[in-house]
């Protein structure tokens, strides 16, 4: 494994979703790439991080618009930025040029310049925890109450599911087509082991229903259905 | 000699000649199939030459994987393949054995039980797995031992002290008895069976077990440190001076630690 696949597959080495053949591979490389290691201390601190830290952020009350204005602000920081190199390479040149320019500022227009800086930074910050939270969903509504948390938390795992689902569905189809070789007792131990693990899916969803917070319940699913994927991509070669 | 006692002679003589040749012939049927069994079934035995960390890889489908050490620089492979149907053919690299069964009879479907018996020396690192059947590994200290039943099969691990442990089924009991060395990681997960880990009273491990069920005996390796979790369905806290990673996942069985 090269350093490339193994950064790609770092954040699903910290979400637990790798198969274990994956994971086998990854630590391998782990052990010798420190590189690599570091990336991953680096990716662990900042998913702990923002676990750590959940809840704490109101979201923005419209994050596109919120969004328009941060663009908004950037580009008319960056247009001035773009025409000052030339004005300061013909004037003065360089760093010179430029911290002389700085110094030209009046104290409202640095404490202006300051203040949106801060916003922007602040803001940023707050719509990146967000959308590092909801994990990538765009332009979701703000979750102010705990019955919009409860749907939006159901809805999120509901999402996962069906991506989940989709790809078992995909590997069930292979296995199915394949089963007509397998002798009755392959098929059977093929079955019960199936029905073993759908009622572990079974159960933590149930868990989840209970309490859509539930951490333990989310990676037993987790577990679970990597498990199943695991059984049909194995039984499917077959 | 009355007519009464020579019919009753007579009924005695025909009742032995009838379990005689009952008995005959129920031989006869079982030696047949006894010989058409051991025709059926046939046996590979194949030795490499090998240093003494090598690597052993066998991709199973169906069958007992027995795995031992010895102290020989050699690997010695025994297979008894119970139909003639399946083939294999081990591969020697640089630095291992590769025995694909899987590999070399995919897309034929259900090839029949090989069941494989593997003598290599004490510091090889194993990476076995199968969809179905037992596998059991003993005395090994190498780099990893990884045993891996796709679906049914019990799991043993005895003697083992490896760095690297990695032993996953989804129906059957797991038992590791062994050491858990410094800055080693182990992985113990079962969908349904009974996971139970022997390991010497001064271990030291750092420990996130999870299972559903709340069947979780830790023993005297209990100590106030440790986090409950989920209403008792997860556990994690340290154990002496938390040196080597040890996850125990369990979806509808028991986690057991017992000291050795």
């Amino acid at each position: 494994m090269n350093c490339e696949k193994c950064q790609e597959l770092l954040s699903d080495l910290l979400d637990g979703s790798l198969s274990r053949k994956d994971e086998l591979n990854l630590n391998l490389h782990l052990e010798d790439c420190l590189d690599c290691v570091e990336v991953r201390t680096d990716l662990k601190a900042i998913v702990e991080f923002c676990r750590e830290h959940r809840g704490e952020y109101e979201a923005p009350p419209n994050a596109q618009a919120l969004w328009f204005r941060i663009r908004n602000l950037i580009e008319a920081e960056v247009s001035p930025a773009r025409i000052r190199p030339d004005l300061t390479t013909r004037e003065k040149g360089g760093w010179s040029g430029w911290l002389g320019r700085s110094w030209e500022l009046s104290l409202p227009q640095l404490a202006s310049l300051v203040a949106a800086i801060v916003v922007v930074v602040s803001l940023t910050t707050i719509v990146g925890v967000r959308r590092w939270e909801s994990e990538g969903v765009n332009g979701s509504s703000p979750i102010s109450d705990p019955v919009t948390a409860l749907s939006a938390a159901r809805s999120n795992i509901t999402q996962r599911l069906l991506q989940q689902r989709q790809t078992i569905d995909y590997w069930n189809q292979r296995v199915e087509l394949n089963k007509a070789r397998w002798s009755p007792q392959m098929r059977e131990t093929f079955d019960r082991n199936m029905r073993v693990i759908d009622q572990a899916v079974a159960d933590s969803l149930n868990g989840l229903n209970q309490n859509p917070h539930d951490e333990v319940s989310e990676e037993m699913l987790n577990a679970a259905m990597n498990e199943k994927l695991s059984l049909l991509k194995e039984f499917a070669d077959l | 000699m009355s007519t009464g006692s020579l019919i009753a002679r007579y009924g005695f003589f025909r009742a032995r000649v009838f379990s005689t040749s009952t008995v005959i012939a129920f031989l006869c049927l079982a030696g047949a199939l006894g010989a058409t069994t051991s025709l059926a079934q046939q046996h590979v035995t194949k030795r490499y030459p090998a240093r003494k960390n090598v690597r052993v890889e066998l991709k199973n489908i169906s069958g007992t994987i027995t795995v031992e050490s010895w102290a020989r620089d050699e690997i010695k492979l025994s297979a008894t393949l119970e139909s003639p149907t399946a083939n294999f053919t081990p591969r020697q690299s640089g630095d291992g054995l590769v025995v694909d069964v899987m590999g070399d009879n995919r897309g034929r479907g259900d090839v029949g039980d090989v069941n494989f018996k593997l003598q290599v020396p004490p510091d090889s690192s194993v990476d076995v797995e199968t969809r179905r059947g037992d596998i059991n590994i003993s005395n090994l200290r190498g780099g990893l031992v990884r045993a891996h039943v796709s679906s049914e099969g019990d799991i043993t691990l005895a003697g083992i002290t490896a760095s690297q442990v990695i032993a996953q089924n989804t129906i059957g009991d797991i038992f590791f008895d062994g050491e858990f060395s410094r800055g080693g990681t182990y992985q113990f997960q079962s969908g349904q069976g009974n996971i139970t880990i022997r390991i010497p009273a001064d271990s030291g491990f750092r420990l996130v077990a999870a299972v559903p069920t709340k069947k979780f005996a830790l023993g005297q390796f209990w100590n106030n440190g440790f986090k409950t979790l989920g209403d008792g369905r997860k556990y994690m806290g340290d154990v002496g001076d938390g040196r080597s990673s040890v996850t125990v996942t369990n979806f509808r069985g028991s986690i057991t630690f017992l000291r050795r």
